[in-house]
């Protein structure tokens, strides 16, 4: 049986091997789906999560095919700002119980509806009225953060997709290295957590948006002391910087290899690149 | 088109990272596929003070504190590595003998790599956290390499390799690392050692070059090799055994573990602790919950290698096998006496003499089946969980053959543990003669299906039997009490101003916020002569408008002891103070508790309140709790306390006041006893010491004094109030006291014995129809007889216990023996921790302090409720056991006559309880007489009639004179007493 989280202060290693302000391997590509609007996929570890964007479209004389999880962002219909509506399929086989998850779940409409609002906030919605963006999320594997790894994706597909945006939304995980019942004052805070530490440490997802110390998305679901909030949050929030500056070099190489493969004229404001 | 298929190897992180894949097992029966990511690094530090390359990668925790090297920079040398070197053992050397490894003389610099603590882990959980506190302590120097997580030492599985294999091959690996690593720092580095006694693994490091030795080899190289070889279990010898012998079984084969499992999901079989009874060694008992009565299990093929306390699955035999509880006495050392430990495959599992125990035993019970006594009997089919400790005892001198007591031959021999429940262990060791006559500590390795006995290695020696220091141990170690010195992380909470600390002067100080000023009370407190730590204190004062205000007072022991700082685990381990007769075992450190803590006379304290107001009814007119500062006005004995009240000439304020108290407590215990409140009775006896050499010199029962009472009274309600009061704040989560109402079976015995032998009635419906039936069953001319009623009816009871609230309803708070809806223990947080966690919870209730998560986690108290139950039991029966021990050395040499009891009554013996020294002995038959007389015995009348040499009638309840002597017990090597039966009355 491997050792569990409680191992951490032996030698400073977390049950993976990592320090504790360091990220999973994180890998990802954008257009992998020629047919939509917008693809991509990510891997977080091992979670693994793909995107399709279709859209902004407006809505078609019946609408209503695509069901719309969240519908949080935007108004919709008739509203002056587009709709995001995220539907999240997260397949049987994704984790190790093969538990398959009914449509009316209540914790995918939680992250459907948390991931909308946090697009819709760096989205430009307003260039788009009555129309609708949609985003489909697949979960092929899971291993912790797994609201993180979506909203990477997410936000991977729209920059595909085109859509005009203020800046990257990016996201990880923070957490901390004894339960909260320990109340162990010297607890380092983690960043990136896997599933096993998920499962036994508290922990919190946090997104910010592009460089800045904006957050975006916080969302803590399990109990921990006050005073270590705050240490978490600021390792969550360096976490988010570097997965920016990993999603903004998967971006780039796609632009480079795209331009050199001629599949894009080379624009105005390419010029600062270099191709080679 | 964009294809989501990668190349691993065009990953720059690719070399780094590897998965671990493993199966396990659900308890649904589903098997489950884990596959882990593992990140492999090369700035994991090899931990060595000699190494300068790793101590520039030393990692740093988040407030960018490095982690400082453990293993020494001189470390120890052998007889083969004279330049020092450090030890890598692998698995089965930590699982086979711990003990070594927590020797204090040998075995320091240890790396423990992670694939071995791993493997310890899943293998035993209390081997593991031994381990981890190995890996811990400062002296020891164990370092936990991660093997796996290290570039260099990381190996993947081969095809076609077993884990177990794979694992060695790990180990081997990471101690070929560590030699060549360290080679680099210098010329003379020390060298890096692999343990093992997995001969597979020994050659296979042997082919390699890799400095490799069994334990066995390994210690004859250190000093004192010699002692230390014998805590190393013989696990090769025992495999050889079973290669040559196969068909030579004495006990049938468990059922796998699925079989067991299903079958007791189908309820074919029962899963329940297994106990073996105290007056016969071949009769055990099980409770199941399919049964209402327990289930026995009769005979050694049936108990078939279980040892009391473990956890067994059992099989009900058929009906024409039931049987009567034994009416007889058995006891191993008389049956077994002859074994010899060594030859002992070939013999049958069932000696001629048990055989013939047996014998007489089933003739008996067959002439009475048909009466339809039988009970259901079951035997054992599995072990699911063995609950093996370390046990103390001493080598049986019958067992040890000449030759053996002289030379360094290793030699077997039987130890017999003080406990009579556990079987005798066969040892084998090479220092029998060192050992003989100590008191020695053991513990059990196995118990295979050839061997009629457990085996097991001997662990250390506590000194020569019967001198204090080697008793006093023995008896902590039998009871688990922790005694060790208080490690230096726990006096480190104590506050640093030690024996000088005062409550602050000013009135500004944090420490008074939110405190009553209470100094000018008349609080005073009272307790046993010689009392050093004083938990409670009183005040009594009258109202204006006619009412009384009372006050009980507490020391304030959680304003000391935060919650999980080290002070406050140790507490937590230790769950309880341990009173033996001449040593006290504290839970907190004396600092706290003989002083800071202590509400001493004439200095101010921090305690914590409970005033009440009450008319002079004693009903409580209102309540409240606060934390307060006191100063008690004197610390009374009981019998001082006594003598002020009864001495009419003193009429200051603070006599009249506990006068006033007393009142009130005559009044609050009508009321409880009219409530149902039982009055029980134990034995209690106090022995008196030479204050110099504190020998005992005299044993006096305990005398009974009005004043205890009163401080009984309001420590009890008190307990009462703040359980309510908490209660009402953490529904869920209050630390409580409940005691269950017995079930009525468990008086069964004691009713009939009571309506055949006196024609009493004891009725059980309720607790207070049972205190009203015990007032009646007097005999006028016995006076003591309704005490030995109350003995034996409160072991017919239910022990109380602590629990968490949320994990019971409400009905079943009750606390049968108090006759109270709801109860906890509050007023003596010095010396039990459940009453620390109560302090806790009334100061958040109060909103003195914000609720602490340690006393609102349910998973938590309930943690801490099982632990602080099982203490509070062990406490108590060391307690008994140490003054028996005293007793009995109180009566050396002496031979006194005193009146005696029976209290229960068997075909060959009876038991007799003397109340002058509080003590209870079996006289069998033989004892009576030489030759031993013949007897019939009268189940139905409980009479036990003895006829041939000495011609006797004893029966229940019968009063007889007996010679009390002293007698060192030859096989379990206590001195206990011994009762003659002089005459009957």
């Amino acid at each position: 049986m491997p050792l569990d989280t409680s191992a951490y202060s032996l030698a400073l290693l977390r049950v993976d091997g990592r320090r504790w302000n360091e990220l999973r391997r994180i890998h990802a590509q954008i257009r992998t789906q020629a047919a939509a609007d917008g693809s991509s996929y990510l891997e977080m570890g091992h979670t693994k999560v793909m995107c399709v964007v279709n859209g902004p479209s407006e809505p078609g004389p019946r609408r209503g095919g695509v069901a719309t999880g969240g519908g949080g962002g935007g108004g919709g219909g008739q509203s002056k700002n587009a709709e995001v509506a995220v539907n999240i399929v997260i397949a049987g086989f994704s984790s190790v119980d093969r538990k398959r998850r009914g449509r009316g779940d209540k914790q995918v409409f939680e992250l459907q509806s948390t991931i909308s609002q946090a697009l819709a906030a760096s989205l430009h919605t307003h260039l788009f009225p009555h129309s609708t963006i949609n985003i489909s999320l697949h979960v092929l594997s899971q291993d912790g953060s797994l609201l993180a790894a979506l909203i990477n994706a997410a936000t991977l597909a729209c920059v595909d997709a085109g859509i005009p945006m203020t800046d990257y939304v990016a996201a990880c995980t923070a957490g901390s290295t004894s339960t909260y019942a320990a109340n162990d004052e010297g607890a380092d805070p983690l960043l990136d957590m896997n599933h096993q530490e998920e499962q036994e440490l508290p922990g919190l997802t946090v997104a910010t948006l592009g460089d800045s110390d904006r957050v975006a998305v916080l969302v803590c679901e399990s109990r921990v002391q006050v005073s270590r909030l705050e240490g978490m949050l600021a390792v969550g929030v360096d976490g988010c910087k570097q997965v920016r500056e990993i999603l903004d070099r998967v971006v780039r190489e796609k632009g480079i290899k795209m331009i050199q493969e001629g599949t894009v004229e080379r624009g105005v404001g390419l010029n600062d690149m270099e191709l080679d | 088109m964009a294809s989501l298929k990668r190349s691993f190897e065009s990953d720059p992180f690719a070399q780094n990272i590897s998965s671990k894949v493993y199966v396990r097992s659900t308890k649904s029966g589903k098997v489950q596929k884990i596959v882990r990511e593992v990140y492999l690094r090369q700035d994991i530090p090899c931990s060595s003070r000699l190494c300068n390359a790793c101590l520039k990668i030393a990692p740093r925790d988040a407030a960018n504190r490095p982690i400082p090297f453990v293993l020494s920079d001189k470390p120890a040398g052998t007889s083969v590595f004279t330049q020092g070197h450090y030890i890598v053992p692998d698995t089965n050397a930590f699982l086979s003998a711990m003990d070594l490894f927590e020797q204090s003389s040998a075995f320091y610099d240890v790396i423990v790599l992670q694939v071995v603590l791993e493997e310890v882990r899943a293998r035993s959980l209390p081997l593991y956290n031994r381990l981890i506190s190995l890996t811990k302590s400062e002296d020891k120097r164990f370092y936990v390499f991660f093997n796996e997580f290290r570039l260099e030492t990381y190996v993947t599985r081969e095809e076609g390799e077993s884990v177990n294999d794979r694992n060695d091959r790990a180990v081997r690996k990471a101690v070929k690392w560590y030699n060549e690593h360290l080679s680099k720092t210098s010329k003379k580095a020390p060298a890096v050692v692999m343990l093992s006694n997995d001969r597979d693994n020994l050659r296979k490091a042997k082919e390699d070059d890799i400095p490799a030795y069994s334990l066995a080899d390994y210690v004859k190289q250190l000093k004192d090799g010699e002692q230390l070889l014998d805590m190393i279990p013989e696990v090769e010898e025992r495999d050889a055994l079973i290669e040559k012998k196969p068909g030579q079984f004495l006990y049938p084969e468990y059922y796998t573990l699925s079989k067991m499992n299903t079958g007791v999901r189908n309820g074919l079989l029962h899963q329940g602790i297994f106990n073996v009874s105290p007056y016969n060694y071949l009769e055990g008992s099980i409770r199941v919950p399919a049964f209402p009565k327990a289930l026995l299990i009769l005979g050694r093929e049936n108990i078939n290698r279980a040892v009391d306390g473990d956890l067994v699955v059992v099989e009900v035999l058929p009906k024409d096998q039931w049987k009567e509880p034994s009416t007889q006495v058995i006891e191993e050392e008389a049956v077994t006496k002859n074994e010899n430990p060594d030859t002992e495959e070939g013999s049958d599992l069932i000696s001629e003499k048990e055989r013939k125990a047996l014998q007489e035993e089933a003739k008996r019970t067959l002439a009475k089946t048909t009466e339809g006594h039988a009970l259901p009997t079951a035997k054992v089919v599995g072990i699911i969980k063995r609950n093996w400790r370390q046990y103390v005892g001493h080598i049986d001198q019958s067992s040890v053959s000449s030759s053996a007591a002289q030379g360094r031959k290793q030699d077997s021999v039987f130890v017999i543990p003080m406990d009579k429940k556990i079987p005798k262990i066969r040892l084998r060791t090479r220092q029998v003669a060192e050992l003989l006559g100590k008191r020695i500590l053991v513990t059990i390795d196995a118990w295979d299906r050839t061997s009629r006995h457990p085996t097991g290695h001997f662990v250390r020696s506590l000194g020569e039997l019967e001198t204090k220091a080697a008793e006093t141990e023995a008896l902590l170690l039998e009871y688990d009490v922790q005694y060790r010195p208080f490690p230096k992380t726990v006096l480190d909470c104590l506050p640093k101003e030690g024996h000088d600390w005062k409550v602050p002067a000013s009135m500004d100080d944090p420490g008074w916020r939110d405190r009553a000023d209470l100094r000018d009370l008349l609080i005073c407190s009272i307790d046993p002569i010689g009392c050093q730590d004083i938990d409670d204190a009183l005040h009594a004062r009258p109202l204006p408008n006619g009412n009384f205000e009372v006050g009980v007072h507490i020391a304030d022991v959680s304003h000391f002891v935060k919650p999980n700082n080290a002070m406050d685990t140790e507490a937590s381990i230790r769950g309880t103070t341990v009173y033996l007769v001449d040593k006290r075992i504290d839970m907190l450190p004396m600092l706290l508790g003989t002083d800071l803590c202590s509400l001493k006379p004439y200095v101010e304290r921090y305690a914590f309140s409970v005033i009440w107001e009450m008319n002079s009814n004693a009903d409580i007119v209102g309540a409240r709790f606060t934390k307060s500062v006191i100063k008690s006005r004197e610390a009374f004995s009981y019998e001082q306390a006594q003598l002020r009240i009864d001495d009419a000439s003193q009429q200051d304020e603070l006599t009249n006041s506990i006068r006033t108290l007393l009142e009130l407590s005559k009044k609050l215990k009508q009321k409880r006893l009219d409530a149902g409140a039982l009055s029980l009775s134990s034995p209690e006896i106090k022995v008196h010491m030479e204050s110099e050499t504190s020998d005992p010199i005299d044993v006096k029962t305990k005398e009974h004094l009005p004043t205890m009472s009163l401080v009984e009274e309001f420590m009890l309600l008190a307990n009462t109030s703040v359980a309510a009061k908490i209660y009402e704040a953490f529904p869920q989560t209050a630390i409580l006291r409940r005691h269950a109402a017995p079930p009525k079976t468990n008086f069964d015995e004691l009713a009939n014995q009571l309506r055949v032998k006196k024609g009493l009635d004891l009725s059980v419906e309720s607790s207070r129809a049972l205190a009203d039936s015990l007032d009646l069953c007097v005999d006028p001319k016995e006076p003591f007889f309704n005490t030995l009623i109350r003995i034996m009816a409160t072991r017919c009871m239910m022990s109380a216990e602590y629990f968490c609230s949320g994990t019971q309803s409400y009905p079943e708070f009750r606390h049968y023996g108090l006759a109270s809806e709801i109860y906890t223990h509050f007023t003596s947080p010095i010396r039990r921790y459940a009453d620390l966690v109560a302090h806790r919870q009334l100061a958040a209730a109060i909103e003195y302090e914000p609720v602490h998560p340690a006393v609102r986690s349910r998973g938590r108290l309930e943690a801490v409720c099982k632990n602080i139950n099982v203490r509070h039991r062990n406490a108590q029966l060391a307690g008994r056991a140490s003054i028996a021990y005293y007793v009995g050395q109180a009566l050396r040499g002496k031979a006194t006559e005193e009146d005696g009891f029976v209290m229960k009554i068997f075909s060959n013996g009876f038991v007799v309880l003397v109340p002058r020294f509080g003590i209870e002995s079996l006289i069998r038959l033989r004892d009576l007489a030489e030759p031993e007389p013949a007897a019939t015995y009268d189940a139905e009348t409980y009479t036990l009639t003895t006829t041939g040499s000495r011609e006797v009638k004893v029966e229940l309840f019968q009063k007889v004179r007996v010679k009390v002597t002293d007698q060192k017990d030859e096989t379990t090597g206590k001195r206990g007493v011994k009762m003659e039966l002089v005459s009957t009355y």
